[in-house]
């Protein structure tokens, strides 16, 4: 029992604090946010420090680290929160090529996805959204040696900036396939959703051609695969949003030092407190079954899948709610754009279904403890 | 980061010991769903076993020896803990707010002659005890106390009213809160005594509350008002010097809130609910077969998991010898809300089976009816989710340059658990 971070990671978080420090300050966040700069301005910078290939074994050119150090790193990265397809590509397309990939597939594509000279998205949903085999309509049929494909992919995470997807088809056997595509290939096409979140788009795909050998899963059913690399990415992006709470906890602790209404610090009025302890709760909520979710995982412990489901309901939604609570403690000043709440507070709703809401992994859950 | 509860060779030896000693030493004691039912017969079954768990230095595992205590490491207490818990007991095995709460109190700010006096007898279980805080005219605002304490030679004279006391089956000691400086300072006007209450002009009387929880075997069944006429005290019942009680109740005050939790037992409600769900058919389907059940239970199962890893977490820390601040009251805020959210998805679940206690009707013998009652009544005991609220936003440094301190508590390998 040792609820400490291990040498290792402490280094890992000074390197992260330093590199978010540098590239990402809130000023280039907001900037970023706002489309006045670009997204991956400092996407070089970021994959220099190695962490696109934290969970891609050395082999294929990755640190192979541990989830719970690889969440080490995200949890930084959500304090920004740090927008960009780290994870769609490091995390999740990473996952989904070691649980699924042919060795030619592992060995081709990860190396560029840890040094961040490929970028990966994976296009999973559509307009009948939600994270099952069920909802996936796009459909793969076979021509001699080639697949064509023909669908809409929508609320896919940083599809505009990767230079590859992995897009989610329904064969023609009835089962799932895993596709592996260029981006640039002919009959795809991407485009920007605007809004109330960040990094969504459409992709479209019109009889989009590619080899039969980029079916990443052709030995058993696509969604296996991606079940298997969504339990372990689930809880890096759980980490991801702890991160993001615990910034979200530190400004508003902040802000009731420092505003003064009334002749005194807003914090002096419980009205004001209240906000801030709900922040602050869930918070540690959402960190304690995230780490504990990790630990088991990477430990192959009993009842690692409940505990997964439990810290992905909870993260959710307590970053959910906490920027809710945090927007309480800075009534106007929270909704201007530079002071930077807004950030998390778009994050958090975007974050919000990604690989499945509270409401779907309570429904997991209850499967999970035989309900 | 690693959540292992792993024992050492020596530690896994030291839990056959237990296991085996309680096999042979806990009486069969009926598992009543309401404390209040528990005899006079049972109650002396429980002295019994906390005396005999007293002599071993078991019953306080963590205080020093010195004293009475086992003077074990966390890890040996929390064996003790974890076996007990198998028979749904704690240590002590019976109402007393002595041997934690009061005794740290008396370790930090009493003189060795007290220590020495006292401290033996509460940790070795010869005496139970009882605390006597709130009154009628003060309850959150506790520093506000009237029962008054004046100094008459070598004693004091006691007078004023406590309520929310102690048990059933009484107790050979009190501890206390008085004033002792009517024109004082506020938290300047306080003194801290162990009263005997065998003393002539105390007077105990039973509440009626809608019920008096506690915990496992340490549920007190009822709470009482005592009043206090007249009543002669030797001063050297007087711990930490005339006008110190606030600094010494500080010190209880800091570990009950949230400190002294287990982070090991486990959560009997949700065993129970469900248990009840698996088994109970609605129209001949099985009750689990409801998605509203299921999101009722998983309700129940993350509030479960969050408490238990907030009070987890405080463990560690303390074991690691890292100070608290706010996080003992954030646990038992947590503890005393989802208590309600609990109570509330049973009832979902259920239905008006959980509000029964017909022996014909009543879900799980009773346990379910009781914890309705519970969840309720928890919610104030060892300060208000409020006055919760208020010491993390002093703790955290919510509107405030400074954090507020935490109590003084005995040096950590002194601390209990």
């Amino acid at each position: 029992m040792d609820l400490t971070l291990t040498e290792q990671q402490k280094m890992l978080q000074a390197t992260m604090n330093e590199l978010r420090n540098r590239d990402y300050t809130k000023e280039t966040l907001v900037a970023i946010d706002a489309g006045k700069e670009p997204a991956l301005g400092h996407w070089q910078s970021l994959a220099s420090t190695g962490i696109l290939g934290s969970l891609i074994p050395e082999e294929f050119g990755g640190a192979g680290a541990s989830l719970a150090d690889t969440a080490v790193i995200y949890e930084e990265l959500g304090r920004g929160p740090v927008p960009g397809p780290h994870f769609s590509s490091g995390v999740l397309a990473a996952l989904v090529l070691l649980e699924g990939g042919t060795d030619t597939q592992k060995r081709t594509l990860l190396p560029g996805i840890a040094s961040g000279e490929r970028i990966f998205a994976l296009a999973i949903t559509e307009e009948d959204y939600g994270w099952g085999p069920e909802f996936i309509q796009t459909l793969a049929r076979t021509r001699g040696t080639d697949v064509l494909i023909d669908g809409t992919k929508l609320f896919v995470h940083d599809a505009t900036d990767a230079t590859d997807l992995i897009v989610a088809t329904r064969l023609e056997t009835g089962s799932i396939g895993l596709v592996h595509m260029d981006k640039h290939a002919r009959g795809v096409a991407t485009r920007a959703l605007p809004g109330f979140a960040t990094g969504l788009s459409e992709v479209t795909l019109l009889q989009a051609l590619v080899s039969k050998s980029s079916i990443i899963s052709s030995m058993e059913d696509g969604w296996d695969v991606l079940e298997r690399a969504m339990r372990k990415a689930t809880l890096i992006l759980s980490a991801y949003q702890v991160g993001g709470l615990s910034q979200v906890f530190d400004m508003s602790l902040l802000y009731s030092q420092t505003r003064r209404q009334f002749q005194q610090p807003i914090g002096r009025f419980q009205r004001v407190q209240d906000h801030v302890i709900d922040v602050v709760n869930y918070l540690d909520a959402a960190r304690w079954t995230t780490y504990e979710a990790l630990w088991k995982a990477d430990e192959a412990r009993e009842g690692a899948i409940e505990a997964m489901h439990t810290a992905a309901t909870t993260a959710s939604e307590s970053y959910y709610y906490g920027c809710n609570s945090a927007h309480d403690v800075h009534a106007g000043m929270g909704i201007v754009r530079e002071y930077g709440l807004t950030l998390h507070t778009k994050m958090s709703r975007t974050l919000y279904h990604y690989l499945g809401s509270p409401r779907y992994h309570r429904k997991r859950l209850a499967h999970a403890l035989g309900l | 980061m690693d959540f292992d509860l792993e024992w050492t060779p020596e530690q896994i030896e030291f839990q056959a010991e237990v296991r085996g000693w309680l096999a042979n030493h806990v009486p069969k004691l009926k598992d009543h769903a309401d404390p209040a039912a528990l005899t006079a017969d049972e109650y002396a079954l429980q002295r019994k076993l906390g005396r005999e768990l007293g002599a071993k230095g078991w019953l306080y595992p963590a205080m020093p020896s010195e004293y009475g205590g086992g003077g074990l490491d966390l890890g040996m207490s929390m064996i003790i803990e974890e076996e007990l818990d198998l028979y749904h007991l704690a240590t002590p095995p019976y109402y007393d707010t002595g041997g934690r709460l009061g005794s740290a109190s008396i370790m930090v700010w009493g003189t060795d002659e007290q220590k020495q006096y006292f401290l033996p007898k509460i940790l070795r279980g010869e005496i139970r005890t009882w605390q006597l805080l709130s009154e009628p005219e003060s309850g959150s605002d506790l520093a506000s106390v009237a029962t008054s304490a004046v100094r008459d030679g070598d004693d004091y004279l006691i007078n004023g009213t406590k309520i929310y006391v102690g048990s059933n089956h009484g107790a050979e000691y009190s501890w206390m809160i008085v004033k002792t400086d009517p024109n004082g300072d506020r938290h300047k006007n306080l003194s801290w005594f162990m009263m005997p209450m065998g003393l002539p002009g105390i007077t105990v009387e039973p509440m009626d509350l809608l019920l008096v929880g506690g915990e496992r075997g340490a549920a007190s069944g009822v709470k009482n008002t005592v009043y206090f006429d007249n009543v002669r005290i030797p001063a050297s019942h007087l711990i930490g010097g005339e006008n110190n009680g606030w600094e010494v109740a500080g010190t209880h005050l800091e570990i009950e809130h949230g400190l002294l939790r287990s982070a090991v037992r486990s959560d009997e409600m949700l065993d129970r609910v469900m248990n009840y769900a698996r088994t109970t058919t609605r129209r001949g389907l099985p009750l689990t077969d409801d998605p509203d059940v299921q999101d009722s239970l998983v309700d129940f199962y993350i509030n479960s998991q969050v408490t238990r890893l907030l009070h987890f977490r405080n463990f560690a820390y303390r074991a690691q010898g890292k100070q608290l601040t706010y996080e003992g009251s954030q646990a038992y805020l947590h503890q005393k809300r989802s208590a309600l959210s609990k109570a509330r998805s049973i009832l979902e679940v259920m239905g008006p089976r959980a509000l029964v206690s017909d022996p014909e009707w009543a879900a799980e013998n009773g346990h379910i009816e009781v914890h309705q009652r519970a969840s309720i009544v928890e919610q104030h005991p060892g300060g208000t989710a409020e006055i919760q609220r208020v010491i993390i936003a002093r703790r955290l440094g919510i509107g405030r340059e400074k954090r507020e301190q935490p109590g003084q508590l005995p040096s950590a390998e002194n601390q209990g658990n």
